[in-house]
C-alpha cells in the first residue's frame, strides 16, 4: 500500500516539472514524502528484527544488513530512502546553483541531472518494492504504476549526453532502451503473459492524464499568482507527455507476441519500432529539428541494437527481482 | 499508528504548500544598465538587469522600441563568440514588463563578445540593427567540470549498484536458487 500511495505521488511529479514553484514543492514533497516512508519502514522492520521476527522478503524485497547489522532494511526501501536523502541533498546543491547563475530553466545543467538521478534512484526503489509484492494484487497495480513513472523519467537524464557526437538521436536512443529494459524486466519479474502489454497501457493512460493536466494546472497556477501566459506560445503539446513514445504500446505487443521465441529478438523488434517512430514524433510534436533521412536511419539501428541490449538487461535484471535470499552487507 | 504517522507526514508537508502559494508574488524587471541601438528609422533600448554579464548567469533583458509597441512587430537573432547564431525569433512581450519585449531569466552561455541583430517592422517601414560587442565576462562558480564531476556522483553510484545486482543475478545462482525464470532466455 505504501507502494501504491508513493507511485500515486511520482504521478504528480512527473506531470509539473516544466513550470515553476508550486509544481516545483510537489516534486521535492514526493521526494520528502517516499523518503521519510522508506526511513519508517526500516526503522519498523528493524525493531521486528530485534524482537525476534523473520523480516517477509514480500514487504519491500530481500531484507538487508546495514551499518554492519545495526538496521535490517528491505532492499527497495533502501534504495528509496538513500535515493530520496541524496535527491535532498542534491536540492540544495540546486538551490545555490541557482543564487550563483539565477533561474534560467533549463534541464541539463548539473545540479538538475543529479536530480534527476535521484528521483530515478528512488523510482526504482519503488519498482524493487512493488516487484516484491508481485504475488499480491497491490503489488501488481503498483508495478503497472511505478515502472511506467520510470520509463518517463529515467530518459530525462539522457539530456546529459545531448551533445555526444553520434550519428544518432540520443535522447530517443536511451528512450528505447529504458522502455524495452523495463517491459522485459516486468515480465519477467511478474512471469506471467499480459504484464508488458499491461505496463504500456499505463504508460499511455498516463500519458494522456499528462497531456491534459500539464496545460490546464499550468494556466490555472500562472491566472492565480497573476502572471500572463507567454506570447507566441500555445498549440505545442506540454513537454514531458511529448517525451513519451506513442509506439510503446505496439512495442509491448512485439514483446508479449515474440517473447517465447527469444527475448532478444523481441528487444531488437521493439527497440527498431520505438527508434523509427519515436524520432519522427519528436518533430512531428515541434520539439526537435525535422530529421534528416541519415539520422532517420541511423537511429532506426541504434534503437534495434539498443532495444536487444535493453532486453538482454531487462531479462537479467527481472530475474533478479525474483531472488529472495537473505543478503548481508 | 501507521495511519496516524502518515497522516501527520502529510500535514507536514502540505500544509506549507497550502499557505505558501500567495506569497509567490514575482519580482518586477529592474533594469540596470541600457544600450542604444539604432534599428533603421526606429530608436530601440536594449535593458539588462545584471551588468556585467557574465556566461551561464541568466537575467532579464528588455527590448524597448521608442513610442511604444503598437503597431510594431520585430525579429531578434544572437550570435555567439564562434559565430554561430540562432535563427531570428520574433519577439514577444516580456512576461513581467508587458509594455515591452524582452527575455525573462535568460543566460548566454559562453563567455566573449556577443552579438544581436534586430529588425523592427511597424508604420515607418522595414528596419534592422545591430547590437555588437556586447562584452560577456567568463561564468561564476566554481569550474564546469567540478561541478558535473560531483553531479555525476548518483549517476556512478547508481551504476555501481546496477552491477552489483547483476553480478548477484548471474543465472547459476537463479537457477540454484530456485527461481523460475518462466522463459526460455534468448
Amino acid at each position: 500500500m505504501i507502494g501504491t500511495s508513493w507511485d500515486v505521488q511520482w504521478h504528480i511529479d512527473v506531470g509539473p516539472d516544466t513550470f515553476f514553484t508550486l509544481p516545483h514543492l510537489f516534486i521535492y514533497a514526493g521526494s520528502a514524502i517516499a523518503g521519510i516512508a522508506a526511513l519508517s519502514v526500516v526503522l519498523a522492520v528493524t525493531a521486528a528484527q530485534r524482537r525476534g521476527e523473520t523480516p517477509d522478503p514480500r514487504d519491500g524485497g530481500v531484507p538487508i544488513r546495514v551499518f554492519g547489522g545495526a538496521f535490517t532494511a528491505p532492499l527497495g526501501y533502501l534504495v528509496t530512502g538513500v535515493g530520496a536523502a541524496a535527491f535532498l541533498l542534491y536540492g540544495l546543491t540546486d538551490l545555490w546553483w541557482h543564487t550563483v547563475y539565477g533561474f534560467d530553466a533549463v534541464l541539463n545543467s548539473p545540479p538538475h541531472v543529479a536530480l534527476f538521478t535521484t528521483i530515478s534512484i528512488t523510482m526504482i526503489g519503488a519498482v524493487i518494492v512493488a516487484a516484491s509484492a508481485r504475488e499480491l494484487l497491490w503489488g501488481r497495480i503498483a508495478m503497472a504504476i511505478s515502472v511506467p513513472v520510470l520509463m518517463t523519467f529515467f530518459p530525462i537524464t539522457a539530456n546529459a549526453f545531448q551533445g555526444l557526437p553520434v550519428p544518432f538521436d540520443s535522447i530517443v536512443v536511451a528512450t528505447a532502451l529504458i522502455i524495452v529494459l523495463l517491459l522485459v524486466l516486468t515480465r519477467v519479474a511478474i512471469g506471467r503473459p499480459g504484464t508488458a502489454l499491461a505496463t504500456a497501457a499505463a504508460l499511455l493512460v498516463m500519458q494522456g492524464i499528462l497531456w491534459v493536466f500539464t496545460p490546464w494546472a499550468t494556466s490555472l497556477y500562472a491566472d492565480s499568482v497573476g502572471l500572463p501566459m507567454r506570447d507566441g506560445m500555445g498549440g505545442e503539446p506540454s513537454l514531458i507527455p511529448s517525451g513519451i513514445p506513442l509506439a510503446g504500446i505496439v512495442a509491448a505487443l512485439v514483446i508479449e507476441l515474440l517473447f517465447r521465441r527469444g527475448a532478444l529478438i523481441s528487444g531488437g523488434v521493439a527497440g527498431l519500432i520505438l527508434g523509427f517512430t519515436f524520432v519522427l514524433q519528436r518533430p512531428w510534436l515541434g520539439y526537435a529539428a525535422p530529421v534528416t533521412t541519415v539520422e532517420l536511419i541511423a537511429t532506426t539501428i541504434a534503437g534495434c541494437a539498443f532495444g536487444v541490449v535493453g532486453a538482454f538487461l531487462g531479462l537479467r535484471f527481472g530475474a533478479t527481482l525474483r531472488l529472495r535470499e537473505k543478503v548481508t552487507a | 499508528m501507521i495511519k496516524r504517522l502518515f497522516a501527520l507526514l502529510a500535514a507536514i508537508v502540505f500544509v506549507p504548500i497550502a499557505t505558501a502559494a500567495p506569497a509567490m508574488a514575482y519580482e518586477p524587471v529592474n533594469i540596470v544598465h541600457t544600450e542604444h541601438v539604432q534599428v533603421g528609422p526606429y530608436g530601440l533600448t536594449v535593458g539588462f538587469s545584471t551588468w556585467p554579464l557574465r556566461a551561464m548567469q541568466s537575467l532579464d533583458f528588455t527590448f524597448a522600441p521608442d513610442g511604444g509597441l503598437d503597431g510594431k512587430t520585430g525579429t531578434f537573432m544572437r550570435t555567439g563568440p564562434s559565430g554561430s547564431h540562432t535563427r531570428p525569433a520574433s519577439m514577444v512581450r516580456h512576461p513581467r514588463k508587458r509594455d515591452v519585449w524582452g527575455l525573462d531569466v535568460f543566460a548566454l552561455p559562453v563567455e566573449g563578445p556577443w552579438k544581436f541583430d534586430f529588425t523592427i517592422d511597424g508604420p515607418q517601414g522595414h528596419g534592422t540593427g545591430t547590437l555588437s560587442g556586447l562584452q560577456v565576462l567568463p561564468q561564476p562558480g566554481p569550474p564546469l567540470t567540478l561541478s558535473w564531476i560531483v553531479c555525476a556522483l548518483p549517476f556512478v553510484a547508481l551504476i555501481g549498484f546496477l552491477v552489483v545486482v547483476w553480478r548477484r543475478g548471474n543465472p547459476g545462482r537463479i537457477r540454484a536458487s530456485g527461481v523460475p525464470t518462466g522463459v526460455a532466455a534468448g
